[in-house]
């Protein structure tokens, strides 16, 4: 499969000084969902930004659908769809009419537009509101005028700039269903940038990590999750964890224990094959336990294992965010894989 | 230029305008008002019909300091008319940071519009619409003098070419103006800074221009800055017109082909700014 998107040593300074990204490298395939994913200000949006010859790199090249991004920046605008992190639609015209100037400007024929737009109105459930000034229109609804105007010239490379930002769970899943839906339909490349590190796991074929302009891990979201190496055997003993933990390193698979708070944390390839032996180690022992879980790690994880800090709990959603979020998303998660 | 994407735009121009007529009366407000209170309370007409002046004296003032006006109240009036095409402009420049901070320049900036499409779009939606609210003004003008009041009285046969320089003079005026304070809006990022500056401007450019002042009651060095405003080149081409060329050294199109100048000196710098503001940051 051929390359959507490939970046080699693209850098951005900002005034001579401030270096936004830093030589980052990576290629996407073609039909590939691909997430770009770190905190803010970690340079997600400013390559966002050169990869769609908004910014000129200061170093390094790139190049879309084959074209690249600083010497056919023209061209490479019309092959495109760009859906920013805000809303962009005017705010003094419908629905209707944004999607109609849209189509104009991305050469949309002239036959066709009234077609592509009712389409898309409808697809987007906008066709109620589509004659409603955007200034009326709820976040939902910009959003998804956001992307249908972002689609109108059904692009062969889609960038989404952290699409669902602000959006509910609910909202957030129905953006992703719909993007799957037009993915699974046309075969378009998905380039994203996100904070959100379920929607990340949800959503991406592969995700690169980026920190302070330098992307820092990069893989599936499997891979990256078993670079840690593999699952955390959570375990909670009644009785003296330092008794516990010189049996639970001597089992067979385990590759490390930590001990924190009286809890102890085992890493191990397959942890629901451990867990019988845990509670074998801790019975012959005589040591009760208050309580054995298991958990796959999660890409909070990931980012904690190769930025050496966690992710910042103010960039993401709240703990019942993420679990209504995943919920919903696994429904349409088979769309988007 | 790509004619569909630009008359794509021009149309989202139109639309704005037609949806916001608090942008078209902001441009009205300043001329209208001159002419309700300005215009009705000062008025040299009463000094001419004073009873010491013989009927010779009178028309002799007037065509020294009002070159050929009946009246002062039509001869500022026409210059008022001709001003609509700087203050119906300024809303151009303003639409422009107001798309920047709502984020819709950025998303028609990331199109394949060029900067040709969305700067020409912008300046043909603002220079049309200062031309129909000049013949608002004029209107109005003309029918204050019908209520009784100060109004203004047009003493020439205007002509279907006479017509079409006054068309042409705010329509090069506004040209020039839409042009400047594009330049403006593409190049400042802050509301506050764009309407400091253009207040900077406007006035000056009224009070150095013969819009308000009879000609002959300016000392020299004013009537030479004001040769070359803009303003006064397009309120002469009004007066032409309206009242006559006897009293004025030089045919309308002369003026025109000053307006022309201006506008085309304006439009290249403005081009200039605009494409380097649009271009890709690198």
């Amino acid at each position: 499969m051929a390359d959507a998107i490939v970046a080699e040593g693209l850098s951005k300074t900002f005034n001579g000084s401030v270096k936004a990204v830093d030589g980052v490298s990576f290629s996407v395939k073609e039909g590939e969902v691909y997430g770009f994913l770190g905190p803010n200000g970690a340079g997600k949006t400013t390559t966002l930004s050169m990869l769609t010859a908004v910014l000129g790199p200061t170093a390094g090249r790139a190049t879309v659908d084959g074209l690249d991004v600083l010497h056919h920046p023209h061209e490479l605008k019309q092959r495109i769809g760009l859906v920013f992190q805000e809303s962009t639609a005017d705010q003094d015209l419908t629905g209707r009419e944004n999607l109609e100037l849209a189509a104009a400007l991305f050469g949309v024929h002239l036959r066709d537009t009234s077609k592509r737009v009712d389409e898309l109105l409808d697809r987007l459930a906008l066709a109620d509101s589509a004659d409603r000034l955007v200034k009326t229109f709820s976040g939902g609804m910009r959003r998804r005028l956001e992307l249908a105007v972002g689609i109108i010239h059904s692009p062969r490379v889609l960038f989404l700039d952290e699409p669902t930002l602000g959006l509910d769970p609910q909202g957030r899943a129905g953006f992703w269903k719909i993007v799957g839906d037009l993915r699974k339909e046309t075969g378009m490349t998905v380039f994203l940038t996100t904070h959100y590190l379920d929607e990340a796991d949800g959503v991406c074929d592969r995700i690169a990590i980026i920190d302070h302009g330098k992307i820092v891990a990069a893989g599936t979201p499997t891979e990256l999750k078993d670079r840690l190496g593999g699952d955390i055997v959570t375990v909670r003993p009644l009785g003296d964890a330092a008794a516990l933990e010189p049996a639970l390193r001597a089992l067979p698979g385990v590759t490390a224990v930590t001990s924190q708070d009286g809890t102890l944390r085992v890493k191990c390839p397959s942890g629901d094959t451990l867990i019988p032996k845990v509670v074998g180690a801790a019975t012959s022992l005589g040591i009760g336990l208050a309580g054995v879980s298991l958990r796959r790690p999660s890409l909070d994880e990931v980012f904690l294992e190769f930025t050496g800090r966690e992710f910042r709990e103010d960039e993401g959603p709240t703990g019942t965010d993420r679990a209504v979020f995943l919920t919903r998303v696994q429904a349409s998660r088979r769309g988007l894989r | 230029m790509n004619v569909r994407r630009w008359s794509a735009l021009t149309k989202r121009e139109l639309l704005k305008i037609v949806r916001n007529p608090a942008a078209i009366a902001t441009g009205l407000l300043l001329p209208i008002l001159y002419l309700l209170l300005f215009g009705q309370g000062f008025n040299f007409t009463s000094f001419l019909n004073s009873p010491y002046l013989t009927p010779d004296q009178r028309t002799q003032l007037l065509h020294t300091y009002l070159l050929g006006a009946p009246d002062y109240f039509s001869y500022f009036s026409a210059g008022m008319v001709g001003f609509v095409g700087v203050t119906a402009t300024l809303f151009v420049g303003a639409n422009v940071i107001f798309d920047k901070l709502f984020g819709t320049l950025k998303r028609t900036a990331a199109s394949p519009a060029t900067a040709a499409d969305i700067f020409g779009s912008r300046l043909v939606a603002g220079s049309i619409q200062p031309v129909g609210l000049a013949f608002l003004v004029l209107g109005l003008a003309i029918l204050l003098g019908e209520v009784g009041l100060a109004g203004l009285h047009v003493t020439a046969a205007v002509t279907v070419v006479g017509a079409a320089e006054i068309v042409a003079a705010i329509l090069l005026l506004s040209l020039m103006f839409a042009s400047l304070f594009l330049a403006l809006g593409f190049t400042i990022e802050q509301p506050q800074t764009y309407f400091a500056l253009v207040n900077a401007i406007n006035l000056p450019v009224l009070l150095t221009s013969a819009a308000l002042y009879p000609w002959g009651a300016m000392p020299a060095w004013l009537q030479g800055v004001a040769s070359y405003n803009p303003v006064t080149l397009a309120v002469e081409v009004l007066r032409i017109d309206l009242f006559g060329g006897a009293f004025y050294p030089y045919a309308a199109w002369v003026y025109l082909l000053g307006l022309i100048g201006w506008a085309i000196a304006m439009f290249a710098i403005a081009t200039f700014l605009t494409q380097r503001a649009l271009a890709p940051k690198v």
